[in-house]
């Protein structure tokens, strides 16, 4: 299959790359841009670690094709920081030692992120229903629950 | 996990999305949301050489809703549009609800209704609230259209009446008539997705009159080889004044109608116990 040339739109700059039709976009990311903050566990849409935004909703990367992902904004991990400064998820975390290996932080930030944009003030319960897709597996639930309610806390 | 090798195409109509899909049988597959479809070809489950991805058409992400036509539902629209759009929210609320709880945040911003019908699973949530909403299909291919209703559209688990050539072009549900009402209660598995152990939708339509139940339906999932209306339940209900007895008798009916596949007895019991709770709480919607 020959590969096609493809747009992508990455925290806010415009990136071409040559893609085959079943390239995730999540492959892409990783393998074409350099962007390894969204990972792969298990490839079939049930952990959540791919999670990027796509035009700010949350979507797994992993079940998600490149090339149909042309002409939307594309938010990861590495887009959230402004210059030297940490969104202000990232520092809660950071604060209440909600990572562990890492490997599921870079999609419960960016979920949690589109859950605080969407609600102003969320409830414990909200945020729980909406991390329902993101699985970690050191088991550090209690501090990213309180990590996202601190950051919400402090945004006015 | 790698996506093995496929055609791509994008067409920009659904009569083209035909004229490929007519070409490239049986090898071909559509392509909306991805969820169920990408997680099948990478478990090697299922091998199509041809993916027609329905996103380049447009408006098939659309809701539409009048007093005479009811609601109609595009192939593209996700189950996260139906959790929040404010029509589906208060005149098909419990639908609404059953979308909301079908697999993550994640999945319900790329899986599709009409991708989760085709799916055709037992336990697909939204079949008990379509179900009882007597939803039509309208299939269509290269010569025309046909619309089956939803019933008549499961044959057997994760398999349709759906020709090799044929798409879902849309979803219909009738506006549900005055002094009615729907409910939909599950129980689910323990699992990272959440599948539905049993789900149970009922729909009420009473005599405002003297109270007496005119209409009743009741659909089930996760206990059959695919969601089912529970017919003789219903009859249990129709013409009745809706009481402790009856709704009991109605709920052992309708375990009886059930021909689960594993865990027979606990499903049993809990159809049992979520009828009668559906029942209940459509009936307090109506009041």
């Amino acid at each position: 299959m020959k590969k096609q040339l493809i747009m992508l739109r990455v925290n806010g700059e415009s990136c071409e790359l040559a893609v085959e039709p079943q390239r995730t976009l999540l492959e892409a990311l990783r393998e074409d841009l350099g962007l390894t903050g969204a990972k792969e566990a298990c490839g079939t849409g049930e952990c959540g670690a791919c999670t990027v935004l796509i035009d700010g909703k949350p979507i797994l990367s992993c079940l998600t094709l490149a090339i149909e992902a042309q002409g939307k904004e594309i938010t990861t991990i590495e887009g959230l920081a402004q210059g030297s400064e940490l969104h202000p998820l990232q520092k809660a975390f950071i604060q209440h030692g909600a990572i562990q290996c890492g490997y599921c932080a870079s999609g419960m930030i960016l979920n949690a992120k589109s859950i605080l944009d969407e609600t102003l003030k969320p409830t414990r319960d909200e945020i729980l229903k909406g991390l329902e897709g993101n699985l970690c597996r050191c088991t550090g639930y209690n501090k990213i629950l309180e990590a996202i309610m601190a950051a919400s806390m402090g945004k006015d | 996990m790698r996506i093995p090798k496929f055609e791509y195409f994008r067409p920009s109509s659904i009569e083209e999305g035909c004229s490929l899909l007519y070409k490239h049988k049986p090898e071909a597959k559509i392509l909306a949301g991805g969820t169920d479809l990408f997680v099948k070809m990478k478990k090697k489950e299922v091998f199509p050489k041809v993916i027609i991805s329905l996103k380049g058409i447009q408006k098939l992400d659309r809701i539409e809703w009048d007093d005479r036509g009811g609601l109609k539902i595009g192939p593209l629209v996700t189950h996260e549009a139906l959790v929040s759009h404010p029509i589906v929210k208060g005149k098909f609320d419990f639908l609404s609800e059953a979308c909301l709880k079908i697999g993550t945040r994640q999945v319900r911003n790329m899986g599709t209704l009409v991708g989760n019908l085709c799916n055709a699973s037992p336990s697909s949530d939204a079949s008990a609230p379509l179900l009882v909403l007597e939803t039509k299909l309208k299939l269509v291919d290269l010569y025309g259209e046909r619309v089956v209703p939803l019933e008549d559209f499961f044959v057997g688990p994760f398999q349709t009446v759906l020709d090799s050539q044929e798409i879902v072009a849309e979803v219909q549900i009738p506006n549900p008539p005055r002094f009615s009402a729907g409910s939909y209660e599950y129980i689910h598995k323990a699992s990272s997705v959440g599948e539905s152990l049993v789900g149970v939708a009922v729909f009420l339509r009473m005599d405002p009159k003297d109270a007496t139940c005119r209409e009743a339906r009741i659909g089930l999932s996760s206990v059959a080889p695919t969601p089912i209306r529970a017919k003789a339940a219903e009859r249990v209900l129709k013409e009745k004044k809706l009481g402790e007895k009856i709704i009991r008798e109605a709920a052992e009916v309708a375990s009886d109608e059930i021909q689960p596949r594993s865990r027979p007895w606990y499903r049993r019991e809990m159809t049992k116990v979520l009828v009668e709770r559906a029942i209940l709480r459509a009936m307090e919607k109506i009041r």
